[in-house]
């Protein structure tokens, strides 16, 4: 299963409010229909192209299901991987069944009209975007989606809308986590990588990986400063400066379950993941949990919520727990709200395999 | 005049010198053959006496039912053109349609891809794997006959017969020897070619024979002139179609038949072929042979057909291969039987079809794997009176593993008004439809399920049709007829569960059908109408899960509620204008009808003059297609083309 990144946007969001911040001084208040609220990204049905964004006011229950058709009268035309903003421009990941097709979408932040876009050969099979400063780091499969021997992350200028520099990844580049200058490259859980890769933003260089145990998914920086990493059933806690595993905690999955959705709490002090699994009938089953980041082992004995979801997120603004929930690719999905307690809030229909939120 | 169009325009103005100046030099060539042959062809021809052959299908005891034929000069117009074009230009069927030369699929009544049945001389050819057919690899170059049958046809024409039937047939000639070669140019670098060659000669006092050879050749390079339209790609694809049809009929003066049918055809799609990774390619290859043999009352026919399926992705040279054979032989034998008293006989055809299946493909559980099918049917017709014409329709299947339902069916068409200038029938039947399971929904690697149970569901419908024989100085023809369709166990692969097959669903399609023909002959004008339009509310009915409430009596996917369709022509001595429209609403995309593909009408134009001389005939004819440019999308959410051109030059000869 796909899995989002959240903390990626949270960073995205921490410099593009630090950015507008500052610019707020001279500028005038942003116009717009979606200036503040929640956006989703939908992956769609693969071979139907039908992902797409959809945004609600934080107090509302019904969304816009597609404000890229709003906007523009025509639809992105793949499926949404994922979406970040900075300033006041939006940059949305669009996946498309056949190759070639595939594309980086820029859009104006708070109107959501086109703005351009970047296809291929440039971008090929997109999977995450991350925006330092005036740089967007994209990861991406490249062609070869058997043995992920293509892949890349493509660095965009954000001014000139143009890919500057492709940094060549191997076994399928996937899940980014950005901090002091260095951007960790995950890979997918389709490959067969095992190292955490790192670029140096400065340079826009790989440096030396982390060797790990097996296929790595960053999943952001807590509040001690330290990175934490899944890898298989196994949470690795590593120290940014050594690069050294600090710790190992083992995530009981017994050996059938996967581990996915990984999201840090708006504190960075606890993170929730979800664990799921297929009986033989190819029916999902699974419950989402939540362990702090000084626990000594995850414990799994009680669930935070007794469901498993298709994406996860947290709002940094109120600290409410958005899981994405998809019945089927062939029917819409939905946003659902819980507090960080597990209480359920309440739910809002989106567009169709709901797996990424991005909050503004 | 905006720039692009003034680029399409030029375009297909140099593609039409470019054409012409071609088809100058190909029908001279052609010519100086002809004209040999016929030297030849003359000396030997002798005049043969009318030898009806029996048809493949036993329409007559599908009373009840709607059936429409489409006419040979139909066919001929759109000689170089797939299967699709025709049905959607005469008939309500909509298509789930990925692109120009992509697959295309079949809804029929409100029912999905696997509910059509496709018959190619009786014997159903949907792909035993996909339990359905690709409408795009069926050339109208295949067949001679054409004709569509509506609605639930299970105890006749067997399983997948329940949306309606697609019936094909091969028709022995009526001439001694007739040819026919001829070309079609169309925009983005595509083209088509076909000959046909029909003879026939005595034998002897008792017997005569008869046959076609066809060829076909089709090259779509969909050389778009611009990659997109309204900002949605059209996709990069090509599409090569060949093949061949031998149909060879030994007819005798004592009732007996003796024929051989074998259609091979090869179709093979790429997507993004200059794109070396990311291509994909899927061809299509059967192999469809038959005898028949018939002698008096007693038919036997025995059949073999081979469907290769290769499929790749990047590199081409090893694709995923699988093959499926099918044997199949059939029995049947017609009877009078005599009720007594002054009560006409009844006719009665009872017989048995068996079946072996076995099948190599590469994402089965295991391989081959086989299966046998037997069925065995008795078919009645009754007319007890001038008015009223009865069929009392049994069947059962026997497959390996399973038994699919006893299927009865019973149709009844009674002469409200029958007057010589006016005629007014009812017509109505109920029958029990089923679909057996196909070998990709029973053995596929983890997702099939060899306990799926067979789809079974009731069919009722209900007609009027009536005939003016001196409306406006021609024949007019309308029908009204209203079905009720209800399935159960409707099988369906599960994007809940990964996409495993599951018997979830009970649907219920109905609806209603509206047809009109016209034709209206004063000397040298002939002018005609064929006119339809459908209501098809096709929905799902039972629940399934925590979400299915957002599903439950919405449309299903891919089934436009409202389809309509017009040809008109005027012809004056040999030129013909023919104007065809073509309209579908939305599409649903998703189960719970929250995304769509917006509606559309297509109007083509076609005008074509036949040049005679002596015996020989060239027809020239040119096409618009899409006239107005109308921008709509396929189900890939890529967008078709706009306006395109077609010019064909068909070149034939008759020795009668």
């Amino acid at each position: 299963m796909k899995m989002k990144r959240q903390l990626a946007s949270s960073l995205a969001i921490a410099f593009s409010t630090l950015a507008i911040w500052s610019c707020n001084q001279s500028d005038p208040a942003p116009k717009g229909d979606y200036i503040s609220g929640v956006f989703v990204s939908n992956e769609g049905n693969f071979q139907d192209n039908n992902g797409g964004i959809s945004y609600f006011a934080r107090e509302s229950t019904t969304a816009d299901a597609d404000i890229f058709a709003a906007a523009n009268g025509t639809a992105l035309k793949g499926g949404v991987q994922d979406y970040a903003a900075s300033e006041e421009q939006g940059i949305i990941l669009v996946d498309n069944s056949v190759t070639g097709q595939d594309k980086v979408q820029f859009v104006h932040r708070y109107t959501f009209k086109d703005e351009g876009t970047i296809g291929a050969p440039d971008i090929e099979n997109p999977r995450e975007v991350v925006i330092v400063g005036r740089k967007a780091y994209v990861s991406c499969w490249g062609t070869d989606v058997d043995k992920y021997s293509t892949g890349y992350i493509a660095v965009i200028d954000l001014t000139t809308k143009k890919v500057t520099k492709k940094i060549n990844v191997s076994d399928g580049p996937e899940n980014l986590t950005y901090a002091n200058a260095k951007l960790y490259v995950g890979t997918t859980q389709w490959g067969v990588g095992n190292k955490l890769a790192i670029i140096n933003t400065n340079s826009d260089e790989a440096t030396s990986p982390i060797a790990t145990p097996g296929i790595a998914n960053p999943v952001g920086i807590d509040a001690n400063g330290k990175l934490w990493v899944n890898v298989g059933d196994k949470m690795l806690r590593i120290n940014t400066e050594t690069n050294a595993t600090e710790a190992t905690l083992p995530i009981a999955t017994g050996g059938t379950k996967t581990a996915g959705n990984f999201t840090l709490s708006n504190d960075l002090k606890s993170i929730f993941f979800v664990l799921s699994w297929y009986d033989s009938a190819f029916k999902e089953h699974g419950a989402t949990y939540k362990f702090s980041i000084s626990d000594t082992q995850i414990a799994m004995v009680t669930p935070l919520i007794p469901r498993p979801f298709y994406g996860l997120a947290v709002d940094p603004s109120q600290g409410l727990l958005y899981a994405g929930v998809s019945p089927s690719y062939k029917q819409a999905g939905y946003a659902v709200r819980y507090r960080a307690d597990g209480s359920l809030v309440d739910s809002v229909k989106v567009g169709i395999a709901p797996s990424g939120f991005f909050f503004q | 005049m905006h720039p692009k169009n003034r680029k399409i325009t030029a375009n297909s103005l140099r593609f039409s010198v470019f054409t012409i100046l071609r088809f100058v030099r190909y029908s001279i060539l052609w010519a100086s053959f002809a004209f040999t042959v016929t030297a030849y062809a003359q000396k030997d021809s002798i005049a043969l006496d009318p030898v009806t052959v029996k048809g493949f299908v036993p329409q007559k005891f599908m009373s009840g039912l709607k059936i429409q034929r489409i006419d040979s000069a139909s066919l001929t117009q759109v000689r170089y053109q797939n299967i699709g074009d025709v049905l959607s230009a005469y008939t309500p069927i909509a298509f789930k349609n990925y692109g120009p030369g992509q697959l295309s699929t079949a809804s029929f009544r409100g029912t999905s891809a696997n509910h059509t049945a496709v018959l190619w001389n009786g014997l159903n050819i949907n792909a035993p794997t996909l339990g359905q057919t690709d409408f795009s690899t069926i050339p109208v170059a295949g067949f001679d006959q054409l004709s569509v049958q509506y609605g639930s046809a299970a105890s006749v024409v067997g399983s997948d017969a329940v949306g309606g039937s697609i019936l094909l047939e091969s028709r022995a000639s009526a001439t001694p020897f007739h040819v026919s070669d001829g070309r079609q140019r169309e925009s983005f670098r595509n083209h088509q070619s076909r000959t046909d060659v029909r003879y026939a000669a005595r034998l002897s006092d008792q017997w005569a024979f008869s046959g076609k050879t066809a060829l076909y050749n089709g090259r779509m390079n969909n050389d778009y002139p611009k990659p997109t339209r309204n900002t949605y790609a059209l996709l990069p694809t090509e599409t090569f179609q060949k093949g061949i049809v031998q149909d060879l009929f030994l007819l005798s003066r004592n009732d007996q038949e003796i024929s051989v049918h074998a259609w091979l055809t090869d179709n093979k799609l790429t997507l993004t072929p200059d794109d070396v990774q990311g291509r994909e390619m899927t061809r299509t290859t059967a192999y469809r042979t038959m005898v028949r043999y018939q002698v008096r009352t007693l038919t036997l026919r025995t059949a073999w057909v081979r469907d290769i399926i290769d499929y790749a992705k990047g590199d081409l040279a090893n694709p995923d291969h699988s093959v499926t054979d099918k044997f199949s032989s059939r029995i049947e034998k017609d009877f009078t039987l005599n009720i007594g008293g002054d009560l006409n006989p009844v006719a009665v055809k009872t017989g048995g079809e068996w079946t072996h299946y076995r099948s190599r493909v590469p994402g089965y559980a295991r391989s081959p794997v086989s299966e046998n099918r037997t069925d065995f049917f008795l078919l009645t017709r009754w007319q007890p009176t001038a008015r009223v014409t009865t069929s009392f329709n049994l069947r059962q299947g026997l497959v390996t593993g399973f038994n699919p339902p006893f299927t009865p069916s019973v149709g009844l068409e009674y002469g409200l008004i029958q007057k010589t200038l006016y005629n007014l029938v009812a017509k109505g039947s109920y029958g029990r439809s089923y679909r057996v399971p196909t070998l990709n929904e029973r053995y596929w690697k983890d997702l099939g399920n060899p306990d799926i149970r067979p789809e079974t569901g009731w069919n009722k419908e209900i007609g009027l049709e009536q005939t003016f024989k001196a409306a406006f100085g021609g024949t007019l023809r309308t029908s009204a007829t209203f079905y009720h369709n209800r399935i159960k166990d409707w099988t369906y692969w599960n994007p809940t569960r990964n996409y495993r097959v599951e018997n979830l669903q009970q649907v219920l399609a109905r609806g209603i059908e509206l047809q009109l023909n016209y034709q209206h002959q004063t000397g040298p004008w002939r002018t005609g109408l064929e006119a339809g339009y459908a209501f098809n509310k096709s929905s799902q009915e039972k629940a399934y899960d925590n979400y299915s409430q957002d599903i439950i009596g919405k449309q299903l996917v891919y089934v436009p509620e409202h389809t309509a369709n017009a040809n008109a022509f005027v012809q004056f001595k040999s030129t013909k204008l023919t104007g065809q429209l073509q309209a579908a609403s939305k599409r649903y995309t998703t189960f719970d009808n929250s995304q769509f593909l917006d509606g559309y009408g297509l109007l083509n134009l076609l005008a074509e003059h036949t040049f005679a001389f002596y015996k020989f005939k060239l027809v020239l004819q040119g096409q618009v297609r899409n006239i107005t440019d109308t921008f709509y999308l396929n189900v890939r959410n890529n967008a078709m083309p706009g306006r395109s051109f077609a010019l064909s030059l068909t070149f034939s000869y008759d020795s009668q």
